[in-house]
């Protein structure tokens, strides 16, 4: 009789294609021979990995072949059918098309190729259990039991263990039940398990069964009961306005960031108190508001901006420590996106969901460590996450149109793959997202959802175009009208196009969105639109344009009270002025051409502002032959006037001795520190202890000021290596060292006290604490920074 | 687009195309469950709220057919999630039962233990309750009927009350529908207007509740015809005085009611008779730290409580009326709005809206006069400006509402108006003085004895005195038939409700079909012209949108 391996090697080319096809992981790596083909296929590892993949009904037929091998000499598909309970000639002629393409699985198998007899490939009675389908061990004769003549109470006892599992506790000595199982036990209906068990062996458990091992066949999904039925236009009708909001909640989102970028944590992410701030400007829970920051970073409109952090270092890092930290800000997509429609928008939103691994329901979270997830933060990311969204939206579009709960979607899922029944969190974090998008509508996979599917399984050249065209057909159409009323509302009856829109949202407080939006004129939101660039009458003549009915005479006196006041009050900025009590004299000084380049401008019939300083503005009107006085800030005048600026110099100046010379050290302290240093380079002082290494490199240190100013000094340095260079330069080595990865000669104070020289790559510097990798010896090492004696860089 | 009249937001409002020629049949679908909020020119606003979804479904509306209005009569697909909440919502109500149990009195039964399991776990309900008589039931201290059904709004559970009504001690009341005037002149049949008719059905029908009618509606007559269904004793809440006289004259002119049988309960008098009338006032007056009238309310067997102006209801009263939770309730009022925002007391202690109708529906139908309202702004002068702009905060609305420029505006107004009866409001004494004096017109204010007032609103009414300065006294219930302008210098801030009061001032019906005028002057850029457009944005949402006029170019305004 040929063997599981004999008949993988029989198996022809097209077979063994559609094998490694249908289980990619028994070609990589690529098996030597056809032999470890087949023992790799009938690993547990590969074996796991293929029933994972598996619906209900398969495994079923997987579980049947199992339990009847051992019983029945050959098991034939018609067997399978009968005991997994198909009856129709359908379901048979289905279960026989799963146990078909089982053996392209090479789950099963055919010892002889002229036969129909099945086999379970060997090892998956290992993974499937002890009890396949409930079913306790082949004990003695194969032949099915007997059980026309049980003894009293016994019927109820097999009835209990007939279903599975088939393990039993025996009852305690004495009572009836005990002496009906003494007696199944006697007649072999049941054999003693392990310690105070019984199990009902296969047979019995075959015939309590009538020769099945399932109750039915389950070869549809569970269809829910008592769901609300959702036409397909409800359906598409409320994706398409949650596809709308996603959109503006983005789109706000962006606007919002690119006015206070958020800081990114110093673990990356999003801090609560931010996706809080999100959630209001939003006016969305933080949940909602996490979908959405996720929503708009992997669509790459928002990132991190990692420029400004280097940048700024680099500027400063002689003071250290006062890096900004990086922030999320709008990136160069949002350009595409704000030349585009609201359609397009959409798809760039939703294709680059569909791949998204991330799992922004878990932001605000608590990890096993009792850490809060952040949103944007590396934590929210799965690998098989965009797996799971092709399924449930599998799952959603099999449900069709009702308004599926998360339960049914993943009632649906445990169906489809019994063997890896995703968590329901995880499902029901998928199916609000979709929502969120406008994937689904009241709670049935809209005709946008059915679109990212296809995407989802086919290829697609243009994913976002299809996508555009997907909600465009199912966005009402847009409305270009708006009805003002005298109340100072309007209202806009339908989606209302991108123009209006920007004019409704610049000029008036939005009150309810949805099929329609309301909005209320406010003396806030008028000036909001002036404030905007519109002035009074364009605002008035775009609302009358707009609007059916003639503008309401109160929302008139509105808009002109407002610009009234608007531009009552201005602000701007000058250099100096000129004012004279006498506006004769003021006259024509603007409008003289030789004056031009002082920028005046007239404020008042007495004062002219200019945009030069007050002495060049002077002596300029002194040279056209005007007199003028120069005041001060209190609008007095002073009496000296031209005295050039002097240089700005910060510090206390102090008492010098008359004989001081300039560049000596001026304190006793730095003389006493300069002498120590020269007795060093003399050879006189303390040598340093550590054996020196070639020169050259100190050269690079930057020196300590006060050699710095004192050539001889830098000769001595640059000679004879002191032992301590100033520790912030040490510092300021190690995290130039850090930022770019490379290396350092690191000089430091061993546990004994013995001086080390190791070359190593500085990871980070915190806390009084430097973290570096040891190349050579492989391991990573943690130094207090007062033990390093001496850093240089080494760029090997 | 779709063709229906309505578009449902799913924030619950329904917006309704008044010019939409399905617009009626929807309104008239619509108005059993949802509120009117906003009734401007072209688009009205309705509302959703827990307490209209519970009273529809007291007034014996299913979930199913709210659902179907509004997926019939919507332009777009409506909001899933908003059937599932109105279908949910509706569900609450009737879960739990308040009826009288033949041997324990008054219980609290519920058809889902769970609920009433979470009800008497509130702490909101301890001492409300007495025993468990079984799962389902428990006993209700009658004292508290009104006080458990106000927590039980509160709780989301409103309870549907089967307990009844006592009858009350009977007295047969009919209407009469010849109906002599006041000043004498002929006797005139006149009928019960068909809202008004619509109205008392509904209230009769739901046991309980509030009348919601514009001011000069005819609210008394509403309250008569209950009085004529219910044919009991009743009890006639009402704000003061002057009003309770002119119920009196009401209830004798309608009613086949006398003189003797109407009884007034007051600072001055304290009659009870089968009809009694009351102040608020005189209900809330405590000596010694107690209620000491309370008795009236005990004082018959009264078979009808009415509340006149319900959204100006004392708190106090709100307590009191806890107990009276066994007679019949009918408030009247023009608006529920109370600004202390306490709307649902009056759903659960006097009972839901029971009839509304928009005021321009009213008005189209020539019930009330056509109003015309006019906002004059005034432009201070340089000095007042500089006055206005350097002063306390807290003096600034007096100062900008007393402008003295008014005085002149007014009068032009007046002048405008010479065969009007005219009727100048204001807040401010001493400007209502200057305005008097300005105007050579009798001045009316607190102070005025109730003597003086009534001549001096006698003589206005038959013609003998045509202007008349006013101050907030004149703000409810006082009849001025034929005021047909009002000019308002001043108003206590923004409240929305005293501006619907003011106009209501001057919407009775004129004999000869004339418009009314309701003048608002205001000071430019000050806060006075803040709380006017507040003030008016009460008027706008009932449909009357104001003109505004400079005060320059008031001429050209007749």
């Amino acid at each position: 009789m040929a063997t599981f391996s004999d008949a993988v090697r029989a198996l022809p080319d097209d077979a063994l294609v559609a094998l490694l096809r249908a289980r990619p992981d028994l070609a990589s790596p690529s098996p030597s021979t056809l032999r470890s083909l087949a023992a790799r296929a009938s690993s547990r590892t590969s074996l796991d990995r293929a029933l994972a993949q598996l619906d209900t009904p398969t495994v079923q037929a997987l579980e049947a072949v199992l339990a009847l091998e051992d019983v029945l000499p050959a098991v034939r598909p018609g067997d399978v059918a009968a005991a997994v309970g198909a009856t129709t000639p359908d379901d048979v002629a289905a279960v026989a098309a799963l146990l078909a393409e089982a053996r392209t699985r090479a789950l099963v198998w055919t010892p002889d190729v002229a036969d129909t007899a099945l086999r379970a490939a060997p090892g998956l009675g290992d993974v499937l259990g002890p009890y396949p389908a409930g079913l306790g061990p082949v004990t003695g004769d194969p032949a099915p039991a007997d059980l026309t003549d049980l003894p009293v109470g016994a019927r109820e006892v097999l009835d209990a263990l007939a279903w599975g599992p088939p393990v039993g506790t025996l009852p305690p000595p004495g009572t009836a039940a005990r002496e009906a199982v003494d007696a199944l036990l006697a007649a072999g209906h049941l054999v003693p398990g392990q310690g105070d068990t019984v199990v009902l062996p296969r047979t019995t458990g075959l015939a309590l069964r009538g020769g099945r091992t399932h109750r039915g066949p389950a070869l549809a999904a569970p269809v829910p009961t008592g769901r609300r039925a959702v036409p397909p236009a409800a359906a598409d009708a409320e994706a398409a306005s949650a596809a709308l909001e996603a959109v503006r909640l983005v789109d706000t989102l962006v606007h919002a960031w690119e006015e206070t970028p958020p800081p990114v944590l110093r673990a990356g992410g999003l801090s609560v108190r931010e996706l809080r701030r999100a959630a209001q400007v939003l006016g969305v829970d933080e949940r909602t508001a996490a979908s959405v920051v996720e929503l708009a970073a992997v669509a790459g409109l928002v990132d991190a901006d990692s420029r400004s952090a280097p940048v700024r270092r680099a500027a400063s890092w002689v003071e250290d420590d006062v890096d900004a930290p990086p922030s999320y800000v709008p990136t160069t997509h949002v350009d595409d996106w704000e030349a585009v429609g609201t359609a397009e928008r959409w798809a760039m939103l939703a294709a680059a969901w569909a791949g998204s691994r991330r799992m922004p329901w878990l932001a605000g979270t608590r990890d096993e460590k009792g850490a809060t997830r952040a949103a944007l933060s590396a934590d929210l990311g799965r690998g098989w996450i965009p797996r799971l969204r092709a399924q449930v939206l599998t799952a959603l579009a099999s449900l069709g149109g009702v308004a599926a709960t998360v339960d049914d979607v993943s009632a649906d899922l445990a169906w489809r793959s019994p063997r890896a029944v995703p968590p329901d969190a995880v499902v029901a974090g998928l199916v609000a997202e979709a929502a969120l998008l406008g994937a689904t509508g009241a709670g049935a996979l809209a005709a946008t959802g059915r679109t990212l599917l296809d995407l989802l399984t086919t290829e697609d050249d243009d994913p976002e175009k299809s996508l555009a065209e997907a909600l465009r057909a199912v966005l009402p159409e847009a409305v270009e009208e708006l009805l003002l009323q005298g109340d100072l509302t309007g209202i806009v009856p339908g989606r209302p196009s991108r123009e209006l829109a920007s004019l409704v949202e610049r000029a008036a407080d939005v009150e309810s969105r949805g099929a329609a939006t309301t909005v209320r004129f406010t003396t806030a939101s008028i000036t909001r639109a002036l404030d905007a660039g519109d002035t009074a009458d364009e605002l008035l003549a775009e609302l009358a344009r707009r609007s059916p009915v003639p503008v309401p005479q109160p929302l008139e006196y509105l808009v002109h009270d407002t610009a009234r006041r608007h531009a009552s009050l201005r602000v701007g900025a000058v250099a100096s002025y000129v004012r004279s009590a006498d506006p004769a004299v003021l006259a024509g000084l603007v409008e003289d051409p030789r004056l031009a380049e002082l920028g005046l401008v007239r404020l008042a019939p007495t004062v002219v502002a200019a945009a030069v300083p007050a002495a060049v503005l002077q002596s300029a009107l002194r040279q056209r032959g005007l007199l003028a006085a120069l005041e001060g800030p209190d609008g007095r005048p002073i009496a000296h006037l031209r005295r050039p600026p002097r240089l700005e110099r910060g510090g206390s100046r102090e008492l010098r001795s008359p004989y001081a010379s300039p560049g000596a050290p001026a304190s006793d302290g730095a003389r006493r520190a300069l002498v120590e240093r020269l007795r060093v380079a003399d050879g006189g002082g303390r040598r340093s202890p550590f054996p020196s290494t070639a020169g050259g490199e100190a050269g690079r240190i930057p020196a300590v000021d006060v050699v710095e100013r004192t050539p001889i000094g830098e000769r001595v340095v640059t000679d004879a290596r002191p032992g301590t260079p100033g520790p912030g330069d040490a510092l300021a080595l190690l995290r130039d060292a850090v930022r770019d990865g490379g290396h350092v000669w690191l000089e430091l104070v061993d546990g004994h006290g013995r001086p080390v020289r190791r070359r190593v790559r500085p990871l980070r510097v915190e806390a009084g604490r430097l973290r570096a990798l040891d190349t050579q010896r492989g391991a990573e090492l943690t130094v207090a920074v007062h033990r390093i004696a001496r850093v240089e860089p080494d760029d090997d | 687009m779709g063709d229906g009249p309505l578009i449902v937001q799913s924030d619950k409002s329904l917006l309704l195309e008044v010019e939409h020629p399905l617009a009626d049949a929807c309104r008239r679908a619509i108005a059993p469950f949802a509120e009117l909020e906003r009734a401007p020119e072209h688009v009205h606003t309705y509302r959703l709220t827990n307490l209209g979804l519970w009273n529809a479904r007291a007034a014996g509306h299913d979930a199913e057919q709210v659902v179907n209005t509004l997926i019939e009569y919507s332009r777009y697909p409506v909001p899933h999630a908003l059937l599932i909440d109105v279908a949910e919502t509706m569900d609450r109500y009737g879960r739990l039962t308040l009826h009288a149990h033949p041997t324990h009195g008054l219980v609290l039964e519920s058809s889902d233990r769970a609920v009433l399991e979470e009800v008497l776990k509130s702490r909101r309900t301890a001492g409300l309750m007495g025993d468990r008589i079984d799962d389902l039931t428990v006993v209700v201290h009658p004292s508290e009927r009104g006080h458990l059904k106000q927590v039980l709004v509160k709780l989301g559970w409103p309870a549907e009350d089967l307990a009844g009504y006592v009858d009350g001690e009977k007295h047969p009341i009919a209407l009469s529908h010849e109906a002599t005037p006041i000043q004498g002149g002929e006797v005139k049949h006149w009928e019960m207007r068909p809202y008004q008719a619509q109205a008392v059905d509904s209230f009769w029908y739901g046991g309980s509740g509030v009348v919601v009618l514009p001011c000069g509606a005819g609210k008394t007559i509403v309250g008569a015809g209950a009085m004529a269904k219910s044919g009991t004793t009743t009890l006639i809440l009402v704000t003061n005085t002057v009003s309770a006289r002119q119920w009196k004259d009401e209830l004798i002119r309608r009613t086949t009611l006398t003189e003797d049988e109407i009884g007034e309960y007051s600072g001055t008098r304290k009659e009870i008779k089968p009809v009694t009338i009351a102040t608020y006032q005189v209900l809330t007056t405590k000596r010694k730290g107690v209620y000491s009238h309370l008795e009236l309310l005990d004082a018959r067997d009264w078979g009808l409580i009415v509340y006149d102006e319900v959204h100006l209801l004392p708190a106090p009263i709100f307590r009191m009326t806890a107990d009276l939770q066994a007679r019949r309730r009918l408030g009247l009022t023009a608006t529920l709005v109370r600004e202390d925002g306490r709307e649902d007391e009056v759903f659960s202690l006097i009972g839901p809206k029971r009839y509304d109708a928009p005021w321009k529906d009213i008005e189209a139908q020539g019930y009330i006069a056509p109003a015309d309202c006019v906002e004059v702004r005034l432009t201070l002068p340089e000095s007042d400006r500089m006055t206005y702009a350097v002063a306390e905060p807290e003096d600034k609305y007096r100062l900008a509402a007393t402008a003295t420029g008014k005085n002149r505006v007014v009068e032009r107004i007046v002048e405008a108006h010479p065969d009007d009866q005219v009727l100048v409001i204001g807040q401010y004494l001493d400007q209502l003085e200057e305005l008097s004096a300005h105007l050579d017109a009798p001045l009316i204010t607190g102070a005025t004895t109730v003597r003086e007032r009534q001549r001096l609103f006698d003589a206005f009414r038959s013609g003998e005195v045509s202007r008349l300065v006013v101050s907030k006294v004149a703000n409810f219930s006082i009849d001025l038939p034929e005021a047909s302008v009002a000019i308002q210098v001043s108003g206590s801030f923004g409240s929305r409700q005293e501006e619907a009061q003011r106009l209501g001032r001057v919407m009775r019906p004129k004999q000869d079909g004339r418009t009314a005028h309701f003048y608002a002057v205001v000071s430019r850029d000050t806060v006075d012209q803040d709380f006017a457009a507040h003030r008016q944005r009460f008027l706008a949402e009932q449909g009357y949108a104001y003109r505004i006029v400079d005060a320059e170019d008031l001429d050209s305004v007749q």
